[in-house]
């Protein structure tokens, strides 16, 4: 089984992250958020959903969030930035606590920056050395601004 | 001067390691080109013509002398004994090896220096008025502000992957804004409302490079408290909303022109609402904290123009010309701004050596208290020298090179490094300053014509500021030959303006005879005291485009 990093350890994936529109769901899928709501009468159960860049987090507003164990965000390229905020506004607007998971294409020096933005999870390009990866998990012990997990900026906790 | 705490120092040491390590990657092969890109842009590492650019970040422009040296000792040990002090107040190195780069890292950490983020698509080393401090008419000093701004912009975890670089200027001063706020992506300008409160005009969008446009005011007064997550709701909506599919199109002017300023300002506050009041509204506390890095040296009481200064004055006209060119009104009796110009013909503008670096420093260790500033055009500045030092301080200033008393004059060029360092130019730049500044040597003649900014890039990407040059020199390429195109009614400050192209575009050897050219339609059109861009806004390009193009006969 493939594995993915989360919380800090690597574990194996439990759930499959679903590209292909046509692909049957079960689940496990982790299914496009567009495709979700459009289908959602008749999907059924699925394990989560994924924003894809350009998505934005709005239309999830009156979306019981608790009902998925996971929200993906789609990567589409490294130097991509979109989905930082996408992360950050499901904790703080949307106040979703389950897994975001980063998907697609993001490397491992991004890490800091992601788990800083509130994803927990990071399903890395097969290639990625999991080991090595998680070695760059915290390149800085502190930070200037707030952040998802103490949204004091460093004037409030010098 | 701000100084490090344990916090700051540990942040800087820390990006050395990850540095150090990514590069080490990089040469193990471990990181791909493609990845290391951006992580070395985002550490001011270009890869050039011939070898690395090295973009050492100096915070508003502000440097002690300790620094100082510090750039002189790296420049003249990992380079080839000089730098080019940029634009946007920071210095270049052109001939570091990339394997050195993480040991500089490490040494500039040591006296509180750092390259985080002087390029990439992240925002960048926020500039501000090499005067700050020093002149009277602020409304306040700017750099505690600017400060705010560096650390909350710093390793910022939402905004390291925009669409495009993004860059902050700050101004303090109605009478002058000598950091182009308006043609940055967003320019702040510090303001006292009629109950005597600290806020910013914000101006958003503007910017040069391709698509050069002035910015427009989003907002007309912005508490300073929330200044932090209003510039967080402004960013927020271009990351999300700036174009990403053409990097032409990507920095925030083309959002807003083509969204409107109106509904732009619909989105940010949008963003906005969520925002205001949170964690990152800024306490009284942090701005008492942060000014006072910033209070002022301890001043002499000092009378205004001593008798060494007046005598000196009368004797000698060449010590009279630099003081009035070069040297610029304190807020403090007895005190005088002083600028160490890096425009002496002969050598590129904004280079110096490791050995003028050197200089400059021991001229702000005995002279202004230790601290020099860099200015937008590419000069040096003692921003503290007793009057009645000044000769003195003339006398060494001339001995380093420092005293070509040219500023804000025809030959006091901004120009980008052009194509003989520049990859990405399309003709050379240095040497077309060169030969303006052979051509226009006659002081009495340049001092007769006045304040003039001319501005000069190796191509559209603009790092010379042509479009906002009184004249702008802009490098072309024609069929593999390059050519210049020439503009003019450019301006940066509170006129800010994008000047108009004068027509087909010219051969190198053309150049400073246009130029000539442009300066005899100036004077004979111009009306007493009337400054070059004035002159030109009265009568308008007709007349100047006739002569650049008149056939001698
Ligand atoms: C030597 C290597 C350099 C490279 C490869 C380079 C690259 C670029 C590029 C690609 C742009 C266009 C960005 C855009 O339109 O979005 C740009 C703009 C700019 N660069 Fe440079 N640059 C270099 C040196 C400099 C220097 C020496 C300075 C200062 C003297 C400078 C300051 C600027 C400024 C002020 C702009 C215009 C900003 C604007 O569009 O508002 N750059 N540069
Ligand atoms: S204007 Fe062009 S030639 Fe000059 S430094 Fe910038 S990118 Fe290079």
């Amino acid at each position: 089984m493939p594995k993915l990093i989360k919380n800090g350890g690597i574990i194996d994936n439990a759930f499959i992250w679903q590209q292909d529109p046509e692909q049957k769901v079960t689940p496990n899928s982790i299914i496009a958020a567009q495709k979700w709501l459009s289908e959602k009468d008749t999907i059924g159960c699925v394990a989560g959903i994924w924003l894809d860049a350009g998505d934005g987090i709005e239309f999830l507003q009156d979306v019981d969030l608790t009902q998925f164990d996971v929200i993906g965000v789609n990567f589409p390229a490294f130097t991509d930035g979109r989905g930082f905020s996408y992360a950050r506004l499901l904790r703080e607007r949307l106040n979703y606590q389950g897994e975001i998971r980063a998907l697609g294409h993001f490397i491992p020096d991004q890490l800091g920056y992601l788990l800083r933005v509130g994803f927990n999870s990071f399903q890395f390009n097969e290639e990625v050395d999991l080991e090595k990866a998680l070695a760059l998990h915290k390149p800085f012990s502190i930070a200037y601004q707030g952040d998802v997990s103490d949204p004091r900026p460093i004037f409030l906790r010098r | 001067m701000y100084q490090y705490d344990a916090i700051d120092q540990q942040l800087v040491d820390e990006r050395v390691a990850q540095f150090r390590d990514q590069t080490r990657r990089y040469l193990n092969k471990e990181l791909s080109e493609q990845e290391f890109l951006p992580l070395r842009l985002q550490n001011g590492l270009y890869v050039q013509r011939y070898a690395p650019m090295l973009r050492i970040a100096i915070p508003y422009g502000m440097l002690s002398s300790t620094q100082l040296r510090k750039l002189a000792d790296i420049s003249c040990r990992y380079d080839r004994s000089y730098g080019h002090f940029s634009t946007r107040q920071n210095l270049q190195l052109n001939w570091p090896k990339l394997e050195d780069v993480p040991d500089i890292l490490a040494e500039l950490a040591q006296v509180e220096m750092h390259a985080v983020q002087t390029s990439g698509n992240c925002i960048r080393n926020t500039t501000t008025d090499q005067y700050a401090g020093v002149i009277a008419d602020e409304i306040v000093d700017p750099r505690p502000y600017c400060e705010l701004i560096r650390q909350w912009s710093t390793f910022h975890p939402e905004f390291a992957f925009l669409p495009r670089k993004f860059k902050i200027a700050v101004n303090a001063t109605e009478s002058a804004d000598r950091a182009a706020t308006q043609v940055h992506d967003i320019g702040l300008h510090i303001k006292k409302n009629d109950a005597g409160e600290i806020g910013f005009k914000i101006i958003v969008g503007g910017g040069l490079g391709r698509t050069p446009m002035v910015g427009v005011t989003i907002c007309e007064f912005m508490p300073r408290k929330d200044l932090l997550t209003y510039l967080d709701a402004i960013i927020r909506v271009y990351n999300q909303q700036g174009r990403r599919d053409n990097k032409y199109k990507a920095r925030i002017k083309i959002l807003v022109k083509a969204l409107g300023i109106e509904e732009f300002r619909n989105r940010v506050d949008a963003e906005w609402a969520h925002l205001k009041g949170k964690e990152s509204t800024v306490p009284m506390s942090e701005f008492d904290r942060l000014t006072s890095f910033f209070s002022e040296p301890a001043y002499a009481a000092l009378e205004n123009k001593p008798e060494i200064l007046s005598s000196k004055l009368a004797d000698s006209a060449g010590f009279a010309r630099w003081y009035e060119r070069n040297t610029f009104e304190h807020k403090k009796p007895g005190y005088r701004i002083v600028t160490l110009t890096l425009k002496k013909a002969g050598q590129a503008p904004g280079d110096a050596t490791s050995d003028q670096m050197q200089k400059a420093a021991d001229l702000s260790d005995k002279f202004s208290f230790g601290e020099l500033r860099v200015s937008h055009e590419q000069n040096l500045v003692l921003a503290d020298v007793r009057q009645e030092q000044l000769v003195e301080l003339w006398e060494a200033a001339k001995e380093a090179g420092f005293a070509t008393p040219t500023l804000g004059l025809l030959t006091d060029m901004i120009c980008c490094p052009g194509g003989d360092f520049c990859s990405l130019a399309n003709a050379k730049s240095i040497p077309i300053a060169e030969q303006i500044q052979e051509t226009f040597n006659d002081l009495d003649y340049l001092f007769d014509l006045g304040n003039i900014d001319l501005n000069i890039s190796g191509c559209m990407n603009a790092c010379g500021h042509h479009h906002v040059g009184n004249i702008g020199i802009l490098g072309v390429d024609k069929k593999g030959e390059e050519f210049y195109q020439i503009s003019i009614g450019g301006a940066s400050g509170h006129d800010a303006s994008i000047g108009k192209i004068l027509g087909p575009s010219f051969a190198q050897e053309e150049i400073s005879t246009v130029i000539q050219k442009l300066m005899n339609v100036y004077v004979e059109n111009r009306s007493e005291d009337e400054r070059f861009i004035d002159t030109y806004r009265r009568v308008g390009i007709t007349p100047f485009k006739e002569a650049a193009y008149a056939k001698a006969n």
